[in-house]
């Protein structure tokens, strides 16, 4: 400590740590512990916060688990089945996003000329500034009843009627996707272009063929790319909110939707912060998950 | 991977779909926002008007749909958008500095602890970060129970701000991380032994070296800050943002005003990158060039002066440049040709579904007052004949088995 002063000057040292003790402890760990004891909490008007009701209890936990206690199910089907739909959806798209990104990395890292390369770079980052909510709003308007797409089938007298796209959920899923692809693309890149060309020829020099290079060569030295850009694609789809409000149909909920009922429809937040404390929980374990899996470490999956 | 012409023309294919999949969308969505029609839509053209970046429509059933100029609410919330904006920079931008550059001060043990604390915020979902920050600073305002600090727990730009900050902060702290790692620290002690105070080092030595760092994370802070849904759809509260201001508007159901403002902000994200590459690619011929010049005076040989007089090549570009030119053209001669732009036009759209309401309202009321006059009388009787019509069908049981093989026996 004594060192940190006499390092920066007492000016600079004094900047530094208000800057990050604030950070750290009033934007990172306090909110996130206050709302882990929220969640234990039952959920009381104002008055009777810090009255003799207010005790630690898992109601919120064991309603998601077993539903309200009026209920005639053994569990509660409804939020479990948003819960587990959410996070399969999320592999689904999380894998299907590595195998889209994969070839267009690998094109762009090693087989495009540098001024290709670049090109392809720009034109892949532009659509991703646009908000994500202009970007299913788009896609919105292809999908719609009355929509491009739609439209489009039936004039050119593919069909009689209108496929609702939207209550099928083909709309959520491709707006997801279409949502967080840049995500999975350029850790990819990152780790594909510090391949050494050499090897690839070596490869193909010894008598591997195409796939067998990729499987062996190239896949265990992207890992670092795959393992951070499936943990970043799959933490923001599960964790997605603009999308599904735009797009998903009026009987399928998001978890994250669910979370927004609790909290802004019903004025349950003791149960909205509960529902958030398992969406964290599950990021968390996913995090952990694809380290031990890939072997990377933390500073590997955030660059 | 030269030698497989096949495998190069399917990754030439999959690579102009993959291009298509991103950009046909929002081109779509771009020219739906000169569509008259309240319905974004591309194929039912009414006219080609500017309504939607304007004054906007009031339908014929009375339903106001306002365009980007008219639209009070969106002007709140851009301001707004813009306000969190700018805290959010003044914020995060010192502190991603100030957790990078003890980053590189601390030792390894804590460093790794130190890094993965700063770069949680990032893992964990934003509606989480909203949430927390909500709940806790909603018990800061009720502990202290009225006056500032409860005005202050209960501010939705306030709110926004500081849980905004929680995970940019980490994006400005990756970007002064990566511009540390190529910092010469000898810089530092040189200028130490000459006499310079710390306060002195870092503001004359660090700062400058940094100022790249700290322009861009102000720019990513701002981008990202600005775009924000997740979070600040909680974080907020009572006031409006631009992005939840587009959200209720989508959920209310869509106008093409809203693509008329994805229009906007799409305009201006290509200006940016296509003048950022510009300038980008003008600094490195530049950079070429004096290079050239260089080897040129180290060794005055003609042999190593390259031919400046290049021919006049046309650069590809011309070519895209061209193709979009005439797509605009015939577009705009298709719209005149066919008197599909104007006033008139519009007009015309108009009093066209003004009138086709007018003509469903009254053939409604005339089914209401003919239903009326005749049900009473002939009701039993249509209805028996509806239910012979039903049974006298002889394609009805056609497949059905029974009763078409009793009939043959």
């Amino acid at each position: 400590m004594k060192n940190f002063f006499a390092k920066n000057g007492p000016i600079i040292s004094t900047y530094f740590l208000i800057a990050i003790g604030f950070w750290i402890i009033f934007l990172i760990i306090i909110p996130q512990l206050y709302m882990l004891d929220l969640s234990f909490r039952p959920n009381l008007p104002p008055l009777l916060r810090g009255g003799e009701e207010d005790v630690y209890t898992l109601t919120h936990y064991k309603h998601f688990l077993f539903g309200s206690e009026t209920s005639k199910d053994a569990y509660n089907y409804v939020d479990l089945k948003v819960f587990f739909t959410t996070l399969a959806t999320a592999v689904v798209i999380t894998v299907l996003s590595l195998c889209f990104c994969y070839p267009i990395a690998f094109y762009i890292a090693k087989i495009a000329e540098h001024k290709t390369a670049r090109l392809l770079i720009v034109s892949l980052i532009v659509p991703f500034w646009i908000n994500e909510l202009l970007r299913a709003f788009a896609l919105r308007i292809l999908f719609a009843g009355e929509g491009v797409i739609n439209n489009a089938l039936i004039n050119a007298g593919l069909m009689d009627n209108a496929i609702n796209f939207i209550g099928q959920d083909v709309a959520l899923f491709t707006g997801l996707t279409y949502a967080y692809l840049l995500l999975m693309m350029f850790p990819l890149y990152n780790s594909l272009e510090s391949l050494d060309t050499n090897q690839l020829e070596a490869a193909k020099d010894l008598g591997s063929s195409t796939i067998r290079t990729h499987w062996r060569v190239v896949i265990p030295h992207a890992k670092a790319g795959i393992a951070s850009g499936s943990t970043m694609v799959f933490m923001l789809t599960a964790g997605a909110l603009a999308t599904p409000v735009v797009l998903s149909s009026p009987n399928t909920f998001w978890f994250t939707q669910l979370i927004y009922q609790w909290f802004n429809m019903n004025d349950n937040w003791s149960r909205g912060a509960a529902y958030s404390v398992l969406l964290l929980l599950v990021s968390v374990i996913f995090v952990l998950l694809m380290m031990k899996l890939f072997r990377v470490k933390v500073g590997e999956i955030v660059k | 991977m030269k030698s497989q012409p096949a495998l190069k023309l399917l990754l030439g294919t999959y690579i102009f779909v993959f291009l298509a999949y991103l950009f046909g969308p929002l081109i779509i969505m771009s020219i739906t926002a000169f569509n008259s029609a309240e319905f974004p839509a591309v194929t039912p053209w009414e006219c080609f008007s500017w309504r939607w970046f304007t004054e906007g429509k009031v339908t014929y059933d009375g339903q106001r749909l306002a365009g980007l100029l008219a639209d009070t609410k969106l002007h709140d919330g851009i301001l707004t958008s813009l306000r969190i904006a700018l805290g959010v920079v003044v914020l995060s931008v010192p502190i991603g500095m100030a957790a990078a550059i003890v980053l590189t001060q601390v030792n390894s043990k804590i460093r790794t602890f130190f890094y993965s604390v700063a770069i949680m915020p990032v893992l964990f979902p934003g509606v989480v970060i909203g949430i927390s920050t909500v709940v806790l600073w909603d018990r800061i305002a009720s502990m202290t129970g009225g006056g500032a600090m409860a005005d202050i727990g209960r501010n939705g730009v306030f709110l926004t701000i500081l849980a905004q900050t929680c995970f940019i902060s980490t994006y400005c702290f990756l970007i002064f991380v990566a511009r540390l790692q190529r910092f010469d620290k000898t810089q530092e002690e040189a200028a130490l032994d000459l006499g310079a105070s710390q306060t002195q080092v870092f503001f004359k030595i660090l700062m400058p070296y940094l100022m790249p760092a700290i322009a861009s994370s102000a720019v990513i802070a701002f981008l990202y800050s600005f775009e924000n849904y997740n979070t600040t759809v909680f974080s907020i509260l009572s006031d409006q943002t631009l992005t939840t201001v587009i959200a209720s508007k989508v959920r209310l159901g869509i106008s093409p005003a809203i693509s008329a403002l994805a229009l906007v902000i799409i305009a201006i994200t290509l200006t940016a990158a296509i003048s950022y590459e510009v300038l980008k690619r003008r600094a490195e011929r530049r950079l070429a060039k004096i290079k050239q010049t260089q080897l040129h005076q180290a060794m005055p040989s003609d042999r190593l002066m390259k031919n400046q007089k290049t021919s006049f090549r046309l650069p590809k570009s011309m070519f895209l440049i061209l193709l979009v030119c005439f797509g605009v053209v015939a577009g705009g001669n298709y719209l005149v040709s066919n008197n599909l732009y104007g006033q008139q036009c519009i007009v015309a759209a108009d009093e066209a579904k003004k009138s086709n309401f007018a003509d469903q309202l009254k053939l409604l009321q005339q089914n209401v007052e003919t239903e009326a006059t005749t049900t009473p009388q002939s009701g039993p009787a249509t209805g028996s004949q509806g239910f012979n019509n039903i049974f006298g069908d002889p394609n009805l049981f056609k497949n059905f088995g029974g009763f078409d093989s009793d009939a043959k026996k």
